[in-house]
C-alpha cells in the first residue's frame, strides 16, 4: 500500500511553472502598456469670421438684445464685452476690464516673476454675469493673434465653471471660438 | 493509513539526514540532494492571476493616442470629458499632421505664406484642405455603412501644443472648417486640480 501511494506521489502535482511564466511576463506588459496620462477633451464649435449672430439662445425674449458675452485676451489682460458694450473697468476706463496681476509665470519649468492672468477675478466676474443672466450658456473667447494655445485653455477652464466650497457652478460651457482681435 | 504514511516520511526523514550527514563527513558542502525540497508555488498563483485580471480590467485602449515629446507640449486642463474616436488634427511645434501623416511643416508657429490661400494674411492652409477633405470623405465612406460611426461626422480632435499663437489655431480651424468638419474637441491632459 504504502508502495503504491510513493510511486503515485509525483503526478498529484501539476506543473504550474509554464504558466507562471506566461502571467510574469503578461503583467510586465499590462503595466506598461497602461494609460499613465488621462486625456481628457473640451468641446469648442466653429469660429465665425465675422459677427457671430447665430449664438443667440433660443429661449431669449426677441425684444431683448443677446447678451454675446466675449472675452479677448490681450498682452495686458482680459477685455469683457456683453450686449455689444464694454464691461468697464472701474479704475482704468481705458485699459482692459481685468489687467494682468503681477505673479510667477512658469517658463521651462521655472517660475519666472511677472505679470499673469487673473483667471480668479474673471472666474469671479463671470460668475456674477451667470447671476444676472441664468440661461446663457455661450460664451465667445477671442485673442490678440499671437496669445498663445495654453492660456485660451485656461480661460476656457475659468468660464466653463466656479469651484464654490464643495460645489461646482456652471458658467458658460459652449465655448465659440472667433477669430483675432487685430 | 495515516500511521503508514507517518512512518514513510519518518523514514524518509531519517534516510535525508544521513544522506547529509554522510555528505557532511565527506567534505562535501551543499552537496545536491536526490530528492530537492519542493516549493509551494500555488499562493503566488493566486496573487498574480489576481493582478492579472486587475490589470486586464483596467488596461484600455484609448481612441486617441499621443506621443509625448518636446516639440508637443500638451496643455493641462479640468475637463473630464472622454476623448472619442474622430478625426485628429495634431500642431506641433514643427508640423501639423492629420491623423498621424504629416501635411506641411511649421516654422515659429506660422505656416509659410506660399502654403495659404491669400499669402501670409490667409486663413486657408492648402494642403491640410486637402488632407481634411479627404478624411471626410472616408468618414462618409464608413457613416454610410456604419450608422454608429456618423455620430463623429464632421468632428475634428485639435491635439495641439501649448506655445502654439492664437492665430494658427484660428486657421487650422477655419481651413477644418472649409472641409465641413463643424465641431472640435480640443486634446487636453485631464488635471482636475488645474
Amino acid at each position: 500500500m504504502a508502495r503504491k501511494r510513493k510511486e503515485l506521489e509525483p503526478d498529484t502535482d501539476v506543473n504550474l511553472i509554464p504558466a507562471m511564466n506566461l502571467i510574469l511576463i503578461l503583467i510586465p506588459l499590462l503595466i506598461t502598456a497602461m494609460e499613465t496620462l488621462k486625456l481628457a477633451v473640451i468641446n469648442v464649435a466653429t469660429p465665425q469670421i465675422g459677427p457671430s449672430s447665430e449664438v443667440t439662445p433660443p429661449d431669449q425674449a426677441p425684444d431683448e438684445k443677446p447678451l454675446k458675452l466675449t472675452i479677448a485676451l490681450t498682452d495686458r489682460g482680459f477685455h469683457l464685452y456683453a450686449r455689444d458694450q464694454v464691461i468697464e473697468n472701474k479704475d482704468d476706463p481705458l485699459g482692459p476690464t481685468i489687467p494682468k496681476k503681477d505673479g510667477e509665470e512658469v517658463v521651462d519649468g521655472k517660475p519666472v516673476p511677472g505679470k499673469v492672468y487673473d483667471y480668479d477675478r474673471l472666474s469671479q466676474m463671470l460668475s456674477d454675469i451667470k447671476d444676472e443672466n441664468p440661461v446663457e450658456e455661450n460664451i465667445i473667447i477671442t485673442a490678440e493673434s499671437h496669445i498663445k494655445y495654453r492660456y485660451i485653455i485656461q480661460v476656457m477652464d475659468a468660464s466653463r465653471e466656479k469651484k464654490e466650497g464643495d460645489k461646482k457652478k456652471t458658467l458658460f460651457p459652449n465655448v465659440v471660438l472667433s477669430a483675432g482681435v487685430a | 493509513m495515516a500511521e503508514e504514511q507517518k512512518q514513510t516520511y519518518e523514514i524518509l526523514s531519517e534516510t535525508y539526514e544521513q544522506e547529509m550527514l554522510a555528505k557532511k563527513k565527506a567534505g562535501k558542502k551543499g552537496g545536491r540532494l536526490e530528492r530537492p525540497p519542493k516549493l509551494t508555488i500555488t499562493s503566488l498563483m493566486d496573487i498574480l492571476t489576481i493582478l492579472l485580471v486587475f490589470l486586464l480590467k483596467s488596461y484600455s485602449t484609448d481612441p486617441v493616442a499621443v506621443t509625448p515629446s518636446a516639440d508637443l507640449d500638451l496643455v493641462k486642463s479640468k475637463t473630464m470629458l472622454q476623448p472619442e474616436q474622430t478625426v485628429t488634427i495634431t500642431v506641433s511645434k514643427s508640423a501639423i499632421l492629420v491623423d498621424n501623416a504629416m501635411a506641411l511643416a511649421v516654422k515659429d508657429g506660422k505656416v509659410d505664406g506660399s502654403q495659404k490661400r491669400g499669402g501670409e494674411d490667409g486663413y486657408f492652409i492648402i494642403p491640410l484642405n486637402k488632407m481634411l477633405a479627404d478624411g471626410m470623405e472616408k468618414q462618409r465612406r464608413i457613416a454610410a455603412v456604419n450608422p454608429s460611426a456618423g455620430k463623429t461626422l464632421g468632428v475634428a480632435t485639435i491635439i495641439m501644443d501649448g506655445d502654439t499663437p492664437f492665430r494658427l489655431l484660428t486657421e487650422v480651424m477655419y481651413t477644418a472648417g472649409q472641409a465641413e468638419f463643424n465641431k472640435f474637441k480640443f486634446l487636453t491632459i485631464s488635471s482636475p486640480e488645474g
